[in-house]
Formats: structure tokens, C-alpha cells, sequence
């Protein structure tokens, strides 16, 4: 009888050993990223289905990672929050798949010659979905009300100034109508980004706003191609189709966007059909969904920037030959290899490609024996020690970990030191006879997509900590004035020509180790088409198709 | 007994106003700032700095502490800084799910727990015994993570019997309840046999075995009336632990309940949820220790409150 028992519990034993290897969801061998690198074809395909199938209904299912953390478009700083409420509201102006600046609420607009005054054409015939007409005193009614502080929305800080004793400007000195359908805005001066910054401005109904005030974020209400249905927070959000949309109607009758934090639980979801769409799906799930058929997983470009700051400030990392030799120490292929199963690209200017007015720089390739040399030549030849900050994730340690042994070959000792995200930006953010930092394993994303927003924050001689995040402590004068001047012109060629001069500058003088930049990928069932997601996360369903 | 309950009552409130004060210090010295977290890695200063002052954290922690509390005492939690809603509106739809979820974990575990530890002690030694201590180790050393996407793996995927993740109809509960009372159930298992092979050894026991009462009746109305009381005090810290919310349960099946509002409140700094959290978690501690005091008395007449 014993024996008996003994033999059937190693049996079912034996089974379960046999279903967690065989379907494995989560914990996919750290091995399989050494050698087993996934390819991309031309088109972002990772994996393509080999089995065409039909859905049972015309209900698009988004599984996300993160939350949805409100529904008010001029108080929310979350990507999912922003996919969200662009299903519902739209701005004055947007991007094309090729990154062109175009059109939405906004047919045309013109700048004056002196980059103060601009002019929108605004659509005609566009209703908000409580019936209001769209039209310029709608934008001026949502202006107003983002600039009031009373009402604490976060995207204030797009109309306001703030200088270094807290005293406020505001950025936009008159604002009218000249007709319904014109719309004249005046600059207290010249900011070349103020239409980057637009791509993010959604417009709410003037007659909702009227009703509930900042209880808005429960009642939805813009001209978006969606209606909105119902949200949990933590849980999801449903949106219907809007009928009377003025442009293309969606295809879908409804999507949900849901919240399914786990990588393997959304992987099920997506094998069972309870989700037609998960983002992101991780590259190490590649393997769970071997058995299906009918799943594609595409790879698109991000604007994600990685990247190690230096700090200057250190005797060691004050030599521009020593932070060259760190970059040409790191084999940033191999990065790509072992962060993203290869799904990226090495970093080739201190902006992703994505960005305007990128301009591709001559690469750092990995040579060990040109950064001994440079090395030895700063006087270094026999290394130093440096610490390494970064967050407590797992990819992020395993980033700052191979950082560590990659210096390790010319000599330097890294530490890495993980810290949960808020300490970090914590021990950061302090006054610089108190910076203990030496370096940051971080990324960076700019969603207005300019170059501006790319590199300000982070490489200019104003905003070293505490007031922002150029915690390589560059102070390069040159480009400091190349940016401001940049920033105050609207001439392409002076553009173009000025931002690739910072470019220039910040790839010569190295105050980053320059890592690369991932790709967003994403996995969806075969019958679903048309649904992406935005180089900045974010999604875009609004021409999404599903196969009946 | 009802004066009793009253007097207990009323000391929870001198504690739960040190609670308060512990929590409140606590979770403002955690280093982090919520202004930073709301403006971005690329805000400056001076953004950050009137986003604290927005959200009046520029004023001194004790002056912080005396606004809060008046307006504990007034029914106003406060204001979530990550959701931009009351406190209230934040926590209270969460409570559903993980009281749901904790009452349908609660029950199986407990029946399957309890009856497994009393074949254990009657069987002691036996097959029956060693197969139910195994069920039980193994309730306890399975990650519950793991048995949550083997679950999925299975049930959902291949079988496609309950939905993977949310709680949209009576289905999707099974799951998520197999794998949040799995180590409850272990638990019960192990306190229930090692409390009954104690009654079982007690004189009584062999008193009403010597009357000729009947077997079943001596274990199940003597030896477990008696190992009653330790499986209600454990049951009772376990339904404690289960109503804080199950933070790996909740996320492998995307459920919105209070252990995953806790951590993101946690990692987001949103100091009054975590505040109003804690605060209910420690008052629920309270209440069901208070329960478990009052079932003493029925299960054990000698036990009497003065």
C-alpha cells in the first residue's frame, strides 16, 4: 500500500515537473538570449502567424502592463493613460506613421516671421460627443482652463514659465478667436517647440467642462473617434465606437483597454483569445507562445534613449579621453543581445532616430585596444573605481551589470548600487556640493518627439541637479547657445544645421556612455489588424480591423 | 460579555490614533518625493516645487499630521495625488474583489484544511497521514506565483475552462481563490493535527472511550471541540492577512483589489492611500482579534469576560 502511494505522488510529481517545463510562461532561460537571437525582418515582424483565423466578435481587447491612472487629458503624465484618452480626444495637430507633423483638430496653421504669432485653420463641422460644436472658443475654453492654478492640472507647465525663484510667466500673452474656425495665439517669445508641445494638448468639450469641472476624468467627453463607456481604475477601461466621428469611423465596435500587470498572464490572454493585443510582450515570452499559430509579434522602433550619465565632476571622468575610452570599451551589440534578444539598436547620437533632426554620428565601435590607449594616454592605464546607480528591476540590474564588466576590462572597478526608483531619484537630486553620483544607468523618452525635449533636461548647463536631470554635470557653453538659439528660430537650416552641431558636440565630448535603443514590441492575434503602438508606447487603435 | 465588547471597542481608539501617528511619520521618511515622481525626470525645480506646494507637502510634517487628522475626523481621507480623486473613491471599489476573494479562499481552505488535519491525527503514522502531510507541505512551499500561472497554463489555456485574469463573472474567482488559500489551507492542515493529537492524548478523551462512547463522537464533539480554539485563532490572523490583499495573486490575475493598490501607492508615493490603507489594515487586526476573543467563549464556556 505504501509502495503503492510512493510510486502514484512521484508520478504526479513527474507530471507537474513535465507541465512547468514544457510550458514554461515566465522564467525563460537567461541563456536562450546568448546566441538565440531573435530576427527582425524588414517589416517588424519577430513572429509571424502561420494560421489565419476569424474572431468571434468585433471587440478589440488591449492587455497593458501598467495602469490607466485617470481619464482627465490635461492632468495625466502615464503613456497608458494618454493611449487611453487619445481614443476619446484628439489635439490641434498630430503624427503621421512616417513622423510628419499633420493636422487633426487643426486643418493648417501658419507662424509669424518672427516666431511669435501663430495661426490655426481649424476643422469645420467637428461635434464633441455631448453635441458641442468644436471650434476656436472650445480651444480657448481649455486653455484657459489648463492655465488656471487652481485647477492643479499638470499640463500647465506647457503655458507657463517658471524662473529660478518660482515667479511665473505665462508663455501665451493673448489668445482669440478671430473667427469661429481661426484661432491667433501670441508667444512672450520665440519657442520653437510650441507645436511639438500641441501633439499632446487634447481638447475637451467646452459645454462637459462647464458641467463637471475637474470631476471631468469621470465624464469623458472630446471628438474622438471612441465614446467613452466605463473605467475602473486598475482594472479597465471601454470605450464604443463614436458613429457620427468626422473622419475614418473605427472599424471596432468597442475596445478595452485592460491592465493585466503580469508578463505570462498577459501571454494567456493573448493564447486563450481573451486579448486580441498585449503590449509590451517581452521577449523571453517568445518561447511560451511557440505552440500557437495564430499570434504575430512585431518589433517598432521607440524613442527610447539608454544611456549611463558621467559625471564630470570627478577628477577621472573630467578627462574627455577617459569617457571616450568607456565608450569605446562597450560592446553595445552585445548590449542589444543580451537586454533585448537583439531587438534594438546600437545608440548612434545622444537622440534616438526617431527624433527630429536626428543626424547619425560615427559609432564608438568596440575596441578594446583604442580605449587602453586612451586610457593610458589620460594617465589611467591602471583603472579607477566608480559606483553605478540605477533602479532595482531586474533588466535594470542586469543593465548596470554588464556596464560594470564591460569597464571592467580597461580597468575600472564598477560597483553597481540598485535603489528602489523613488530613493534613487531622491539621492539625485541634491545640491551639487552634496552629488555623490558618479554614474545613472536611465533612459529618456520625449514625446513631443522634439530635440529639443530630448536633450535639454539633460545635457544642459542649467539643469544640472537639483534643478533637473543633467546629472552628467556637462556645462558646455556652445552647445547650451546652440540649443537656445535653435529653440528661438523656426528656419529649417538654421535648425537643421544648429541641431546637428549639439549632436556633434555631445557625441565628441562623451559626458554619456551612449547604450542604445530598444524596440517596442508587441504580440496580437492573427485576425487583428491595424493596431500599433507608437514609438513612445503609447497606442494607436483608432484603424484597428478585426477578421469576422 | 456586552460590556466586554464596548470596553474593547473603545481602547482600539487610543491605539489607533498611535497607529496613525507611527504610519503617518513612517511613509513621510521613506526617501522619495511624490512632486518629483508627478513632474518627471526632466522637470525643474522649480516645476517640482510648485507641484509640493499644490499638494502641500511644503509644510512641516506635524503641521501635515494636525491637517490630516482634522480631516480624519470629519469623514475627509483626503485627496490620492496619483489619481487626482478622493482617497475614498480610490480605495473603496477595490474592497470587492479582495473581500470577495478572501471569503471564497477562506472556506475551501478551512474545510479542506481542517479535515485534513483530523485524518491526519486519527491516522496518525498511516498512509492517510503522510499523504495529507504531503498535500499540506506542499500547500505551503508551492510559490504562489508559480501555482498561479500553472493554474492559468492549464485551466485557461488548455483546457479553457475560467478566464486568465479579471473578475468579470463567478468563474474567473476559482482560480485566484485555489491559489490564495493553497497555503492557508497547508496551515490549518498542520495546526489542526498537531492540536488534536494533543486532546487526543488527553485524559477526557480516554474517559469517554472507556464510557463506550463511539469513536466519531469522541473525536469530532471532544478531541476537536477542544482544537477548536487554536484553528479559529490561525484561521482568524489568516482572514487578517488575506483582507490586506494578496499582492502575487492579485497580479498574475489582474485583479484590482487592495494588495496591489498598496504597493502601486507605495512605489507612486501617494502618501494618503497608503496612509488610509494601513490604517484600515491595523483596524481590521483589531476587529477580527476581537472576534476571535468573542468565539473563545462560545467554543469554551470556561472561558468568561469580565
Amino acid at each position: 500500500m505504501k509502495r503503492k502511494l510512493v510510486a502514484s505522488l512521484l508520478a504526479a510529481a513527474m507530471t507537474v515537473g513535465m507541465l512547468s517545463g514544457s510550458t514554461m510562461l515566465t522564467f525563460a532561460d537567461e541563456a536562450a538570449t546568448e546566441g538565440d537571437v531573435q530576427t527582425v525582418s524588414a517589416d517588424g515582424a519577430v513572429v509571424t502567424a502561420t494560421e489565419q483565423t476569424k474572431a468571434t466578435d468585433n471587440d478589440l481587447v488591449i492587455a497593458l502592463e501598467g495602469s490607466v491612472s485617470g481619464l482627465d487629458p490635461q492632468n495625466i503624465s502615464d503613456t497608458n493613460a494618454i493611449s487611453a484618452c487619445m481614443g476619446m480626444y484628439e489635439t490641434l495637430l498630430g503624427w503621421d506613421d512616417d513622423g510628419n507633423m499633420v493636422g487633426v483638430l487643426a486643418e493648417s496653421w501658419d507662424v509669424s516671421d518672427d516666431n511669435l504669432t501663430y495661426t490655426f485653420h481649424l476643422r469645420q463641422g467637428v461635434k464633441f460627443h455631448d453635441g458641442t460644436d468644436f471650434n476656436a472658443d472650445a480651444v480657448i475654453a481649455n486653455i484657459d482652463r489648463v492655465s488656471d492654478p487652481d485647477n492643479k492640472l499638470n499640463r500647465r507647465r506647457l503655458f507657463i514659465i517658471t524662473d529660478e525663484n518660482g515667479n511665473e510667466t505665462k508663455r501665451i500673452t493673448n489668445i482669440e478667436a478671430k473667427d469661429d474656425y481661426t484661432l491667433v495665439i501670441t508667444l512672450n517669445q520665440p519657442y520653437n517647440v510650441f507645436l511639438n508641445k500641441l501633439t499632446q494638448f487634447m481638447i475637451i468639450s467646452p459645454t462637459a467642462l462647464k458641467e463637471y469641472g475637474n470631476d471631468i476624468m469621470n465624464h469623458p467627453c472630446g471628438t474622438g473617434p471612441f465614446i467613452f463607456k466605463e473605467f475602473e481604475e486598475g482594472d479597465h477601461t471601454t470605450m464604443v465606437r463614436n458613429d457620427d466621428y468626422w473622419g475614418e469611423k473605427p472599424s471596432v465596435d468597442s475596445v478595452t483597454i485592460q491592465e493585466v500587470p503580469e508578463a505570462g498572464s498577459r501571454t494567456a490572454m493573448l493564447q486563450t483569445g481573451e486579448a486580441d493585443f498585449v503590449y509590451p510582450f517581452t521577449s523571453d515570452q517568445i518561447n511560451a507562445i511557440s505552440g500557437s499559430t495564430d499570434i504575430n509579434v512585431t518589433a517598432s522602433p521607440s524613442n527610447i534613449m539608454r544611456y549611463v550619465t558621467l559625471n564630470m565632476n570627478l577628477k577621472e571622468l573630467s578627462d574627455k579621453r577617459v569617457r571616450q575610452a568607456m565608450n569605446y570599451a562597450i560592446d553595445k551589440d552585445a548590449y542589444i543581445k543580451l537586454m533585448y534578444n537583439g531587438m534594438g539598436l546600437p545608440a548612434t547620437s545622444c537622440v534616438p532616430s526617431i527624433i527630429s533632426y536626428y543626424e547619425e554620428q560615427t559609432p564608438y565601435t568596440y575596441d578594446l585596444d583604442k580605449a587602453k590607449e586612451l586610457m593610458e594616454e589620460a594617465g589611467y592605464g591602471d583603472g579607477f573605481d566608480l559606483t553605478i546607480w540605477g533602479d532595482n528591476t531586474t533588466q535594470e540590474i542586469k543593465g548596470m551589470t554588464f556596464v560594470a564588466q564591460q569597464l571592467s576590462q580597461i580597468g575600472i572597478n564598477v560597483e553597481v548600487v540598485p535603489m528602489e526608483p523613488a530613493t534613487v531619484s531622491d539621492s539625485i537630486y541634491v545640491d551639487e556640493a552634496d552629488a555623490k553620483i558618479n554614474m545613472w544607468y536611465v533612459n529618456w523618452s520625449a514625446s513631443d518627439r522634439s530635440f529639443d525635449s530630448s536633450v535639454r533636461a539633460l545635457l544642459t548647463s542649467d539643469m544640472v541637479p537639483p534643478t533637473s536631470a543633467n546629472t552628467a554635470y556637462y556645462r558646455n557653453s556652445d552647445f547650451d547657445k546652440t540649443l537656445n538659439d535653435a529653440l528661438a528660430s523656426n528656419d529649417e537650416e538654421t535648425l537643421k544645421a544648429d541641431y546637428a552641431k549639439c549632436q556633434e558636440m555631445a557625441w565628441e565630448d562623451c559626458p554619456w556612455l551612449f547604450l542604445g535603443n530598444d524596440e517596442v514590441i508587441y504580440a496580437s492575434k492573427s485576425y487583428l489588424s491595424n493596431c500599433k503602438v507608437n514609438p513612445d508606447g503609447s497606442l494607436n487603435f483608432e484603424h484597428a480591423v478585426i477578421a469576422q | 460579555m456586552g460590556k466586554y465588547v464596548v470596553k474593547r471597542i473603545l481602547s482600539a481608539i487610543p491605539l489607533m490614533l498611535v497607529i496613525s501617528f507611527l504610519i503617518f511619520m513612517f511613509i513621510h521618511l521613506i526617501p522619495g518625493d511624490p512632486a518629483r515622481l508627478i513632474a518627471g525626470m526632466d522637470a525643474t525645480k522649480q516645476e517640482v516645487e510648485t507641484i509640493r506646494r499644490q499638494l502641500g507637502l511644503d509644510k512641516p510634517l506635524m503641521a501635515q499630521y494636525f491637517i490630516y487628522m482634522k480631516g480624519i475626523f470629519h469623514g475627509d481621507l483626503g485627496y490620492s495625488i496619483k489619481n487626482n480623486a478622493p482617497v475614498a473613491s480610490v480605495i473603496l471599489p477595490r474592497f470587492k474583489p479582495t473581500i470577495i476573494l478572501t471569503i471564497c479562499s477562506m472556506i475551501w481552505a478551512t474545510i479542506l484544511g481542517v479535515f485534513l488535519g483530523i485524518i491526519a491525527a486519527v491516522r496518525r503514522g498511516k498512509p492517510l497521514d503522510y499523504l495529507a502531510m504531503i498535500i499540506a507541505i506542499s500547500g505551503i512551499s508551492v510559490p504562489g506565483f508559480w501555482l498561479g500561472l500553472m493554474l492559468i497554463q492549464f485551466f485557461s489555456v488548455n483546457l479553457g475552462w475560467f478566464p486568465t485574469a479579471g473578475l468579470t463573472m463567478a468563474k474567473s474567482y476559482v482560480l485566484p481563490s485555489i491559489t490564495m488559500g493553497c497555503g492557508i489551507m497547508a496551515i490549518l492542515a498542520r495546526f489542526t493535527r498537531s492540536s488534536m493529537l494533543e486532546n487526543l492524548r488527553k485524559d477526557y478523551v480516554r474517559t469517554a472511550r472507556a464510557k463506550g462512547m463511539s469513536e466519531p463522537k469522541v473525536i469530532l464533539k471532544y478531541a476537536f471541540r477542544n482544537s477548536l480554539i487554536e484553528v479559529v485563532t490561525v484561521a482568524g490572523l489568516q482572514i487578517g492577512g488575506l483582507l490586506t490583499g494578496s499582492v502575487m495573486t492579485e497580479t498574475v490575475f489582474s485583479i484590482p483589489g487592495l494588495g496591489r493598490l498598496l504597493v502601486d501607492s507605495i512605489n507612486f508615493r501617494d502618501y494618503k492611500v497608503v496612509q488610509a490603507l494601513l490604517m484600515f489594515f491595523s483596524l481590521e487586526y483589531i476587529i477580527i482579534n476581537l472576534i476571535v476573543d468573542i468565539v473563545y467563549g462560545f467554543l469554551n464556556p470556561k472561558v468568561r469576560y469580565q
